[in-house]
C-alpha cells in the first residue's frame, strides 16, 4: 500500500494549482509582451537597435520585469501542488516527485536572474554605452534558454513518474504523460542556440522560440487542467494506487 | 503472417503502448518541420547549398541507412519472437539490434571527425548548421534509443517475454523504427537531393 500524505488542505493545492496558470499570464503580459519579448530582437542585431529598445521603452520594461520577477516563484508553487498528486500515484517522498519539485523551483532561479537583467539594462540605459546594454541583452537570453535542463528535470519527471498510475483511468493521461516527457526532450534544441546569431535556431528563431516557447505555453495549461481534476478525485477520497 | 500479428491486426490494436504513439508523433511534427525548413533554406540558396552537398560524403550517409534498417530488420524479428514467446531468439534480436545499431554511433562520429578535420563546424554556413543541427538532434534519439534497447534487454533477461515486456518490446520498436525512418529521410534530404531541384 502506497503511504499517503497526511495533508488535506485540498484549497491549498488547489490554489498552488492555480499558480501555473497565473505565471503563464504574468510572463506571457509581462515578460513577453510588455518586455518585448515576443520575439526577441535577433542576434544578428546592431547593438544599437538593443541599446534604443532600452532607452525607448525603459519604463515598460522595467514594470514588465519587475512584475515578473515578483511572479517568477509561482511557477515552484505549481510544482509543489503537482507533487502532491504525485504522492498519490507514486507514494510520499518518491525520488521522481522530488525531481519534479525541485525541476520547478530550480526553473525559478533563470527566470528571476535573467529577468533582472533586461531590469538593469532598463534602469539606466541612457547612461550606458550600446555595447554594454547588449551584453546584458544577449545575456539574458543566454541564461533563459540554455537553463533548458532544470524545466526539463521537472517535465520528464513528472512524464515518467504519471506513467506509473496504475489506476484504469489515471490522473494524467498517457498521452499527457508522453507530451511532457517530449517536451522536456525536445529542450534540448536550446543547446544549438548560442551558435546560431540568425536562422532557426537563433535565439528569435522559428524553432528556438516560436516552437520551444509555444510548446512550452501551452504545457502549463494542460497539466494544471488535469492537476486540478486529480485534486478533485483526491478530495473525494479516491485512494493511492 | 503469424498468428500473432493476425490476432494483433484483428484486435485494430497498434501495437505498442498508445501514449508512445504520441510522442513518436510529436516527435515526428518537429522532424517535419525542421524539413521544412531545411527545404526553404535550400530553395533561397541553391548554389550554397549544392556548394556544401559536395562537402558531404555520401558513403558514410548509405553505410548509416543501411546500418539503421538492417537493425530495425532485427528488431521487428525480435518483437515477432516476443509474441510467439521465444525468450532465447527474443534476446538474440535485440541484442542484435544493439550490436548492429551500435555502428551507426561508430560511423556518425567517424564522419563529424572528417568534417571537423577539414575545418568544416556548425558555424561554417547555413547548409552545414542545419546538417550539424539535424543530424545532431538525430543522433542524440540514437544515444537514447540503444539505452531503451540495453532496459529491454535487462527485461528480457530478468523476467522473460511476458505481456508486460511485449508491450515494452513493442514500445521500444516503434520507437526504433522512428529512428531508421528519420534517417532515411536526413539521407535522402542533405546527402542525396540535387539542391535546386536539378537531377
Amino acid at each position: 500500500m502506497v503511504q499517503l500524505t497526511t495533508d488535506n488542505s485540498y484549497g491549498t493545492w488547489r490554489f498552488c494549482a492555480w499558480n501555473g496558470m497565473i505565471f503563464m499570464g504574468v510572463f506571457i503580459v509581462f515578460w513577453g509582451i510588455m518586455g518585448h519579448n515576443v520575439p526577441p530582437y535577433g542576434g544578428d542585431m546592431d547593438a544599437s537597435v538593443i541599446a534604443n529598445y532600452f532607452r525607448d521603452n525603459a519604463n515598460l520594461v522595467r514594470l514588465g520585469m519587475a512584475i515578473s520577477m515578483t511572479f517568477a516563484v509561482s511557477y515552484a508553487v505549481w510544482g509543489i501542488s503537482i507533487g502532491k498528486v504525485m504522492d498519490y500515484i507514486l507514494g510520499r517522498d518518491h525520488i521522481l516527485t522530488n525531481l519534479q519539485v525541485w525541476g520547478a523551483g530550480l526553473t525559478v532561479v533563470p527566470i528571476l536572474v535573467s529577468s533582472s537583467f533586461w531590469l538593469t539594462g532598463s534602469y539606466r540605459p541612457e547612461a550606458l554605452p550600446d555595447e554594454i546594454l547588449q551584453l546584458l541583452y544577449d545575456m539574458a537570453w543566454l541564461l533563459i534558454d540554455l537553463a533548458y535542463s532544470v524545466t526539463s528535470v521537472q517535465m520528464i519527471a513528472l512524464g515518467v513518474g504519471c506513467l506509473r498510475d496504475k489506476r484504469a483511468q489515471p490522473f494524467f493521461p498517457k498521452w499527457v504523460c508522453w507530451y511532457s516527457i517530449w517536451v522536456g526532450f525536445m529542450f534540448v534544441a536550446e543547446i544549438l542556440m548560442p551558435m546560431f546569431k540568425s536562422g532557426a535556431f537563433a535565439r528569435q528563431g522559428i524553432l528556438n522560440f516560436w516552437i520551444e516557447f509555444m510548446i512550452f505555453f501551452i504545457y502549463a495549461p494542460i497539466i494544471t487542467f488535469y492537476q486540478l481534476k486529480a485534486i478533485k478525485r483526491i478530495e473525494a477520497g479516491e485512494p493511492a494506487a | 503472417m503469424s498468428d500473432e500479428q493476425s490476432a494483433l491486426q484483428q484486435s485494430g490494436r497498434a501495437p505498442g503502448d498508445p501514449g508512445v504513439w504520441f510522442f513518436i508523433i510529436a516527435d515526428m511534427a518537429m522532424f517535419a518541420i525542421f524539413f521544412l525548413i531545411f527545404m526553404a533554406g535550400r530553395h533561397e540558396a541553391p548554389e550554397l547549398y549544392r556548394a556544401s552537398q559536395a562537402h558531404l560524403d555520401s558513403r558514410f550517409g548509405l553505410a548509416n541507412t543501411l546500418i539503421l534498417l538492417t537493425s530495425g530488420a532485427c528488431m521487428a524479428k525480435a518483437v515477432m519472437m516476443a509474441r510467439a514467446g521465444d525468450v532465447a531468439i527474443t534476446l538474440r534480436y535485440l541484442l542484435l539490434t544493439l550490436g548492429i545499431g551500435l555502428l551507426f554511433g561508430v560511423s556518425k562520429v567517424m564522419e563529424y571527425g572528417t568534417k571537423f578535420a577539414a575545418g568544416i563546424a556548425i558555424n561554417t554556413n547555413e547548409f552545414f548548421g542545419y546538417y550539424f543541427a539535424f543530424t545532431g538532434i538525430h543522433f542524440l534519439h540514437w544515444i537514447i534509443g540503444c539505452g531503451v534497447l540495453t532496459v529491454l534487454i535487462r527485461r528480457v533477461r530478468r523476467s522473460g517475454v511476458n505481456a508486460e515486456n511485449i508491450n515494452w518490446i513493442e514500445s521500444g520498436g516503434i520507437y526504433w523504427h522512428m529512428v531508421d525512418l528519420l534517417w532515411v529521410m536526413l539521407f535522402a534530404m542533405i546527402y542525396l537531393l540535387p539542391p535546386g531541384g536539378t537531377a
